[in-house]
């Protein structure tokens, strides 16, 4: 579980997070929507650490990542997975040696060990063994988006983090992985945050979901309730695309 | 923003203390030191030995044409080409060449990781993605650059055995009595000193601006511009600051 408190964040005098609490919990898919621009990726990176909050307290479980030493995060960070929005695979290491990574990094695992991790991984993302030979830059998009939720789950990870894990992909592809990520959510039990704007995600896994406006907590909800949070912004948000808006409106 | 130039020398220096920490895992390192060694020196051999030769050559009838007059000894032309590869070309120009070469791969290599969010994932995973990075390249090209000076100053004098005569401006027997001739061992260990110091700013300087670049693939192409250009020009300095402190 993560649970965020009270947390802002300014640039240069710009309020970009203002006053956001919100407890992600354990086994679920968290969801955090909101307009280019709303704050979800600067919300993000600070859940990760990578930005210092101005304000407020971030818990991993029982652990206040604002007040962690150097070496108290970096014990976290082992136990952190991350999908970036583009993959963000090593280019010069093939697909089997991406998933090895963090293995080769951070473990003691005897090679047989560490190959039978990695097809386990690999295998759990639905990727072929004549694949593991490739670079990033011989698979498509959906594959690399595979292969780095290998990687992110290589270590075994408590907390699991996407960063619009499906941009660029179509409707299709996308579907897939957000399938996956819930799978793997459930079967791990870890704590899942990702950050989209995709419509479809919201419906298809959004078992938590957080809107954030401007920087500010809007609404919660899962997405059984989206549809009729009676919240002015999140439906301008939502009925923005016209199909949507006909569909609320039943015709 | 504007960013001035004790903004860069603090980054600088604040990025190298991260690139000498402790490495996560020394297997790791040891095994991206050997790749880099492959990649940024290994691969560098053949133009090298190219620009050698025929700058060695160059020179070689550079120095007969200057030094055309009967009073002169034709060993003179042999002399001078191995001073100035000693000295200064295999050295200084070879470090301005490599800066090119090496520095341009390296501000692209770490900046298109940067843009592509490669970096972000290293240090999510909690490596440290400078020392990682740019730890093994510091060293392998630091280890690689007097081999290849030495390299250089060989097939530069090749160049000009081959060249001189012919063209007819130096004999061979004269060529080689002539690049034996006031040698002084000393200027070998200059050479050396000035390649260690070049290797240093040849890897570190292009991977600062590679490590700090933001934007996309414009803004990677204009960081290993600056790169280049920044190199060459404390290449330069440096050159005469060692010039002034190791030979006068």
């Amino acid at each position: 579980m993560i649970e965020v408190k009270n947390i802002s964040k300014a640039f240069d005098g710009n309020q970009v997070l203002k006053d956001i609490s919100i407890t992600f919990e354990r086994g679920k898919t968290n969801l955090i929507i909101g307009r280019s621009g709303s704050g979800k990726t600067v919300l993000l990176k600070s859940i990760l650490g990578l930005f210092d909050i101005d304000e407020g307290e971030i818990w991993y479980n029982d652990r206040n990542l604002v007040q962690m030493s150097n070496k108290e995060r970096k014990l976290l960070r082992s136990e952190i997975g991350m999908v970036f929005q583009g993959g963000a695979l090593f280019d010069s290491v093939n697909v089997e040696g991406n998933v090895r990574f963090p293995l080769d990094m951070f473990t003691n695992m005897s090679g047989p060990e560490k190959i039978k991790r990695v097809q386990f991984c690999l295998d759990h993302v639905n990727i072929d063994r004549q694949a593991y030979k490739l670079y990033p830059s011989e698979i498509s998009g959906g594959m690399q988006k595979r292969v780095a939720i290998a990687r992110a789950i290589a270590l075994n990870p408590k907390y699991l983090f996407c960063d619009e894990p499906n941009s660029g992909l179509d409707p299709e592809t996308s579907t897939v992985i957000d399938q996956l990520i819930q799978a793997l959510t459930k079967e791990f039990q870890m704590t899942t945050i990702i950050n989209t704007h995709d419509m479809n995600s919201v419906i298809e896994i959004g078992e938590s979901v957080l809107f954030i406006s401007k920087g500010e907590k809007e609404w919660v909800g899962t997405n059984r309730e989206i549809l009729d949070s009676g919240n002015q912004k999140l439906d301008d948000f939502i009925f923005a695309n016209k199909l949507y808006a006909q569909m609320k409106k039943g015709k | 923003m504007r960013m001035g130039f004790f903004f860069h020398i603090g980054r600088y220096f604040s990025m190298l203390s991260k690139v000498f920490a402790r490495p996560e895992k020394a297997k790791m390192y040891v095994r991206q030191l050997f790749l880099e060694i492959d990649n940024l020196g290994v691969n560098s051999v053949w133009i090298v030995i190219i620009i050698s030769i025929f700058i060695g050559g160059i020179m070689t009838i550079q120095f007969a044409h200057a030094l055309a007059n009967p009073l002169y000894p034709n060993e003179l032309v042999g002399l001078g080409t191995r001073d100035t590869l000693l000295l200064e070309f295999s050295s200084t120009m070879l470090a301005l060449i490599m800066a090119g070469k090496i520095g341009s791969n390296i501000t692209s290599e770490i900046g298109t990781m940067r843009v592509t969010e490669q970096i972000d994932s290293l240090e999510i995973m909690g490596v440290n993605s400078a020392s990682y990075l740019i730890f093994p390249k510091i060293v392998a090209v630091v280890f690689i650059f007097p081999f290849l000076y030495i390299m250089s100053v060989f097939f530069g004098l090749l160049g000009g055995m081959l060249t001189g005569p012919l063209v007819g401006v130096v004999t061979i027997p004269q060529y080689i009595d002539g690049i034996q001739w006031l040698f002084y061992p000393y200027y070998i260990t200059f050479s050396i000193i000035k390649c260690l110091v070049f290797g240093f700013l040849v890897s570190s300087v292009p991977a600062y601006f590679g490590y700090y670049v933001q934007g996309g693939a414009l803004e990677v192409g204009k960081a290993s511009t600056k790169a280049v250009v920044n190199t060459n020009i404390l290449i330069l300095f440096f050159d005469l600051l060692l010039t002034r402190l190791l030979l006068t």
